[in-house]
């Protein structure tokens, strides 16, 4: 991943971050805010409910009392008190009177508790309902809740009891509103509310006993959770309640207990408050939050990519050119301009070639004088030999001329020998000099490296084996997998006889010569060994050095040759030796040769001047 | 003194011949008139072979068949003319019958009757306050409050049955455990006094005592504490719940009360008993208990005062009954066998009598000489003539 894509990635997670954190601070707040107040709006419409409840509650006692004060009943009353009050007459007398006064239940009952005329159940007359006379002040209960008897089952009323007293004995009024259906119907509630009544007149929950203002509720079960914990410990409670998978489904519901006057749970008022506008909002609030975020990290990603794009673009720059250097450009530049860090980078890095190429081209000024110092040192003691030898035979004749004339023509002859053996010396070793100085560009062509190696072994076979001289033994390791590479076979060949040439000298007591091939990658491997002394770490550092040699008659010019030979195919060359061991050479050789390397300006130059 | 007490005594005596004269002679049965009957049924056919749609109107066809049809002959023989015949018929609303002139047994006083049909008992009762109808008759539960609102009621000895005949060789019929509580829960007291306002009696037997004479040998009285123990005896063997559906007659307004007083004492003894019509021609099937029912309540009207012969008519109308109780039910004819094969009827708890019930009918001031029939008779309408029609 590129710098730019990293700087890019940085702040668009950063923006992303950002924006990511705010829209979750602002939805977190908005559900708060919603929550508050739409728990205000249901905690009003409940408190509104239990108003309308205890209006109701009101109205039936209002009524009756209505029927207590009413003639008919007082007549009742009287007759009853009696001693032969026949109840009989009036079993069917509360239908009539909870239809004119608009109550679902009516209940004429006699001093013991015996119901005289029942307008819920006609056919009840007759029997007890007992917790009417027991010891309390109707007067002052006001309406109450409590299980009925009917007909079709049990089920709840909101009821009120008025006494009629007569002498010393008292007829009880018992009437109230069926909590049913009609009931939920008839409770004024806003829209988006509706109230369901749960009648608890079994253990458990059970879904025949959820009474609904409309249709049958469809899926009664789910209110099992919040009824069961009614039914466990009565207490005014909200759950919400998702019927789809759409959240907008959603309905709070906020469960009342119904308690008797005994304190017993006898229904639970379910007030569902439905969520769908709030969370339609909601939504709407969140899609357009999402709207304005992904416009925002998108042009935040373009702003990012565009700042990334400005900061970066100096340090691609700054790259683009250590490339170049790492190349071998060391004449690269980088054009950035800027005062900050990166502009002051960019400076300094120009400033660092800059240094680099002068402290090179001095490095190899100060190279080429020194090997220009080790040529001319070499070439004095080169020079120097034949040299002395001449003069001391050119002093020879002339000394001969002037003390011994007769010898003369002899030392003449022997003298002129002499001279013409060292000059021819000294031409070789010019020749030498010369040839070292003019060696070619390799002309590329297939070649079989292990051909090359065949070759030099077969040329040294004689000399290897020669009599008088202890035996050198080839061995040859050659993998004959081994690919063709682009080279220059002369080039090669000369290389590797100065190597053999230099392992013969090693081993002047003898040994083995093994010689090594193998690939790798497309790189072929050649391996020189000997078994000779070896050479010292200080050797082995400077024994390519052009001119340095160890031998006494050497020029210090056979590795030279190698290390230029293997350079100019783009491979590379070193030494690994142990003193006592031998010394192995190892060459690798690429497939293809690179380009030519590039010349330094200066050096140009001064090949261009020579 | 003594001769003006005697003078004053003298006209006292002639002012009260005077004045009784006239009573006298208007109490004579006089010729003419039309007596306005209305009934709830509706007839559509007067042809008894046409089956009715309903007990009422079974009953209806069979009193019209009685005034224009004599089957006083052999049985088999062509029925002779009534004391009435048919003027008017207009099927489902309207008949006019007109007084036979010809009928060998004397002419009817009244010159017609007119009958309309459809009328509810609420709507009789009403038209007969109003003076709207001469005769009617009136749900035996509406009999007290009628008279008490000064309708001039007649009501004839206790000659029906109501009572609950249970489906008996079904899988779900209920048990004679079951049929046990449930006679214990009765409280037949409540449904005399209550339901039917004290009209009719409390029935244990089969034959009400002035019938039989041994009515009061079979008990009538509940006994709610045993039929609540005799449910938990029934629970903790094997039913843990007894549901139970209690048919009656849809046009019948007592049969309904009574039977929803049936579901009370039940309920209180630890039966789910629930109680539902049954509609249409089901009802006419007074002997069986139509499917989706485990009892029903029936009515069974004596057609004797004879109590071997109300028993016998009985046993033919509910053979399984009578097979229920075949090994006391002989052919002798004694009051003693007639208490036994009561008895074994009544101790199969197959049927449970509730009450005996009394006929009651309405009548107009106007209407003089009737008199209530007794068990197999008809309305005796053609001895009934109203009050100031022409001497």
């Amino acid at each position: 991943m590129t710098f730019r894509a990293k700087l890019f990635w940085v702040f668009t997670l950063a923006l992303l971050l950002s924006v990511g954190l705010v829209a979750a601070g602002v939805t977190v707040a908005t559900r708060r805010a919603f929550d508050d107040l739409n728990r205000e709006h249901s905690d009003a419409l409940v408190a509104q409910f239990q108003r309308e409840f205890d209006r109701r509650g009101e109205e039936v006692v209002d009524r009756v009392k209505a029927i207590a004060s009413e003639e008919a009943t007082i007549h009742m009353a009287v007759d009853l008190s009696l001693p032969k009050g026949d109840a009989s007459v009036y079993v069917y007398d509360a239908r009539g009177v909870s239809q004119s006064h608009q109550l679902d239940f009516l209940d004429f009952v006699n001093s013991d508790g015996t119901i005289i005329s029942s307008a819920e159940w006609p056919a009840h007359f007759n029997s007890k309902m007992n917790w009417v006379i027991q010891p309390e002040d109707w007067a002052s209960t006001g309406s109450f809740l409590t299980k009925m008897d009917t007909q079709d089952g049990p089920t709840l009323g909101l009821m009120a009891v008025t006494q009629v007293p007569v002498a010393d004995k008292a007829i009880y009024i018992v009437g109230g509103e069926r909590l049913d259906k009609g009931f939920l119907s008839s409770l004024v509630l806003p829209p988006g509310m509706r109230a369901l009544l749960y009648l608890n007149l079994d253990q458990g929950f059970q879904a025949n006993d959820l009474v609904s203002a409309g249709t049958p509720e469809n899926e009664p079960e789910r209110f099992t959770s919040l009824i069961e914990k009614e039914q466990a410990s009565p207490q005014p409670r909200t759950e919400k309640i998702q019927w789809t998978f759409d959240p907008a489904s959603a309905e709070e519901i906020h469960a009342l207990p119904l308690v008797g006057r005994q304190k017993e749970l006898l229904g639970v008022l379910l007030v569902g408050n439905s969520l769908r506008n709030v969370v339609l909002l909601e939504r709407r609030i969140r899609y357009l939050a999402l709207i304005v975020a992904g416009i925002g990290l998108l042009l935040g990603a373009l702003l990012s990519w565009w700042a990334a794009a400005r900061v970066t673009r100096p340090v691609t720059k700054l790259v683009t050119a250590a490339q170049e250097v790492a190349e071998g450009n060391w004449s690269a530049h980088v054009d950035v301009r800027g005062r900050d860090e990166v502009g002051r980078l960019a400076r300094s890095f120009n400033q660092m070639t800059h240094q680099l190429i002068e402290q090179r081209e001095r490095l190899i000024q100060a190279e080429r004088v020194a090997a220009w110092r080790e040529v001319a040192r070499r070439l004095a003691h080169e020079l120097k030999n034949p040299l002395f030898p001449l003069q001391t035979t050119v002093e020879n004749m002339q000394r001969a001329k002037d003390k011994n004339p007769e010898l003369f023509d002899e030392v003449f002859r022997e003298s002129t020998r002499i001279l013409l053996t060292e000059i021819e010396n000294l031409k070789s070793i010019v020749g030498r000099f010369s040839d070292f100085s003019k060696m070619p560009q390799p002309e590329f062509a297939a070649v079989n490296v292990n051909d090359v190696v065949r070759d030099v072994v077969k040329l040294f076979e004689a000399q290897l084996g020669a009599v008088g001289r202890p035996p050198i033994t080839p061995e040859l390791h050659l993998d004959e997998e081994l690919p063709a590479i682009q080279a220059d076979a002369t080039m090669l060949h000369r290389a590797m006889e100065n190597l053999v040439l230099n392992a013969m000298d090693a081993m002047p007591a003898g040994g083995v010569l093994m010689l090594r091939t193998a690939h790798k990658d497309g790189t072929v491997l050649v391996e020189v060994s000997d078994t000779g002394g070896g050479l010292t770490p200080e050797e082995s550092e400077r024994i390519f050095t052009p001119y340095y040699t160890t031998k006494q008659h050497g020029t210090g010019l056979g590795l030279a040759i190698v290390q230029a030979v293997v350079s100019d195919h783009g491979g590379r060359i070193s030494v690994e030796s142990e003193s006592g061991v031998g010394t192995s050479f190892h060459i690798e050789l690429p497939s293809h040769p690179p380009r030519r390397p590039q010349k330094f300006p200066m050096l140009l130059k001064q090949e261009e001047e020579a | 003194m003594s001769r003006r007490l005697a003078a004053n005594s003298l006209l006292l005596a002639l002012a009260l011949v005077l004045a009784v004269l006239p009573a006298k002679t208007a109490r004579r049965p006089g010729y003419g008139g039309t007596l306005r009957i209305e009934i709830g049924a509706v007839i559509h056919s007067l042809d008894l072979s046409v089956a009715a749609v309903s007990p009422e109107e079974a009953a209806a066809k069979l009193e019209i068949d009685s005034l224009i049809n004599d089957r006083s002959g052999a049985p088999a023989a062509q029925p002779a003319a009534g004391p009435f015949r048919i003027s008017a018929w207009e099927p489902g609303k309207r008949l006019t019958l007109a007084a036979n002139g010809d009928f060998p047994k004397g002419r009817p006083f009244v010159d017609a009757i007119d009958f309309t049909m459809g009328k509810s008992a609420k709507d009789r009762l009403l038209d007969l306050e109003l003076d709207k109808t001469d005769f009617i008759r009136i749900p035996a539960d509406q009999a007290r409050s009628a008279a008490e609102s000064g309708v001039r009621v007649n009501t004839s000895q206790p000659d029906e049955l109501l009572a609950i005949l249970f489906a008996t060789g079904g899988s779900n019929a209920p048990s004679s455990p079951v049929r046990q509580a449930i006679a214990q829960a009765l409280d037949r007291g409540a449904i005399v006094n209550f339901v039917l306002q004290k009209t009719g009696e409390p029935a244990g037997g089969l034959l009400p005592q002035w019938s039989s004479g041994t009515a009061f040998l079979f008990s009538a009285s509940s006994a709610p504490a045993g039929a609540v123990q005799q449910v938990k005896e029934i629970r903790a063997q094997n039913q843990p719940s007894i549901r139970l559906l209690l048919g009656y007659d849809s046009g019948d307004s007592v049969e309904q009360r009574v039977a929803e007083r049936i579901v009370v004492d039940a309920r209180e003894a630890g039966i789910a008993m629930t109680a539902g019509p049954i509609q249409g021609t089901s009802a006419l099937g007074a002997a069986t208990v139509p499917p989706g029912f485990d009892a029903r309540i029936i009515r069974w009207r004596m057609p004797s005062p004879r109590p071997d012969a109300a028993l016998a008519n009985f046993l033919a109308a509910f053979p399984g009954l009578a097979q229920a109780a075949a090994d006391a039910c002989g052919p002798a004819n004694s009051a003693e066998r007639i208490y036994r094969c009561e008895r074994a009827i009544v101790d199969t708890r197959e049927i449970i009598p509730l009450a005996f019930l009394p006929q009651v009918y309405g009548l107009s001031a106007r209407m003089r000489d009737w008199q209530a029939p007794g068990p197999g008779e008809t309305w005796p309408l053609a001895d009934v003539w109203l009050d100031g029609a022409p001497q």
